[in-house]
């Protein structure tokens, strides 16, 4: 029967079942670092995260902010030679990450996720102004009033509804999200 | 029961080894999958008498995705499922304060995890014996 998993497979394990283990095929040629946008506010860039995946360093991928760092912009998944879905790599190891809890609880990612979620199932999109509230209160003053400030612009403007609003046929999308994830009462 | 065959599909090595060991002492034999995919072609292959069933897997909650195919084949549907699973806290916040309810899918019974050893093998003997009895039935 099946041997225990390393860390490799167990996040090849939450990936796309047709993807396999494609860490094996990572040629570090470091396309993906050198096509990221957001590569330098990494704690290690895409290709030594990958790296670290390969030789089974589970603390030591779960602890850098690579991941949650990843603006899924999926550049690096485009360009990768060897077709390795980078980008679904950073999802797979969030949810590993938050599915095993191993994340510091002032980080801002697993707060705006679930946040981002409950608004999109409480009223099938998503809306600013309550997202917001899970990074706001880290930033410093003076960028809090330049948020609030510009926020406040764009309400005036009619950019921003002031009250959250609902798509048409609401119960729908709910049974939809319930079929997925049978949680909750039944209905 | 030596020679009762139980499968867990379960994406966590750590909590498998716990059911598998606690399963074990108690003279059951134990295979593990440790995904979804991995999980259907042992289920195919072998014949097994109750399977141990976890959600969260995969992209999302493959478990679900299982537990519908198992119900779609008439041979794999005579088996008992038992759910263990933590839905509830990876995923309760969708739903707020509801919990998992126990006909989550239309399987047989739902623990949750953490799961309590002796709450399991009650479980565990009790889907046999009634799985033992709708066969004599049956026969």
């Amino acid at each position: 029967m099946a041997t225990k998993p390393t860390f490799r497979q167990e996040i090849s394990n939450l990936l796309y079942a047709s993807h396999g283990d494609p860490f094996s095929n990572c040629i570090q040629c470091g396309t993906c670092s050198g096509t990221c946008p957001v590569a330098e506010f990494m704690d290690e860039p895409p290709r030594r995260l990958i790296g670290m995946i390969n030789a089974n360093m589970k603390e030591e991928v779960l602890d850098c902010n690579t991941y949650w760092f990843c603006a899924s912009c999926y550049h690096c998944t485009v360009r990768c030679p060897s077709n390795i879905d980078i980008a679904s790599v950073m999802y797979a190891v969030k949810r590993y990450s938050i599915w095993h809890k191993t994340y510091s609880d002032e980080l801002v990612g697993p707060v705006f996720s679930e946040t981002f979620m409950k608004t999109v199932a409480h009223n099938g999109k998503s809306y600013e102004p309550i997202l917001a509230t899970t990074y706001l209160f880290g930033f410093g003053a003076k960028e809090f009033f330049q948020e609030v400030q510009g926020a406040t612009r764009m309400m005036l403007k009619g950019r921003i509804p002031v009250l959250p609003s609902k798509i048409k046929h609401l119960k729908n999308f709910q049974k939809m999200i319930k079929r997925i994830v049978p949680i909750g009462e039944e209905t | 029961m030596a020679n009762t065959k139980l499968l867990i599909i379960d994406d966590d090595p750590d909590y498998v080894d716990g059911i598998k060991s606690i399963l074990e002492k108690a003279k059951y034999q134990v295979d593990a999958a440790y995904n979804p995919k991995d999980g259907i072609e042992a289920l195919k292959s072998g014949n097994y008498d109750l399977l141990l069933l976890d959600i969260m897997m995969g992209r999302g909650a493959e478990g679900v995705m299982v537990a519908r195919k198992i119900n779609k084949d008439p041979k794999l549907r005579e088996m008992p499922v038992l759910i263990i699973t933590g839905i509830r806290e990876q995923m309760a916040f969708l739903f707020p304060g509801q919990p998992a309810h126990p006909r989550l899918l239309p399987t047989d019974e739902l623990l949750e995890k953490p799961v309590d050893p002796d709450l399991l093998l009650e479980k565990v003997d009790s889907l046999l014996k009634e799985a033992a009895g709708k066969k004599e039935e049956g026969a």
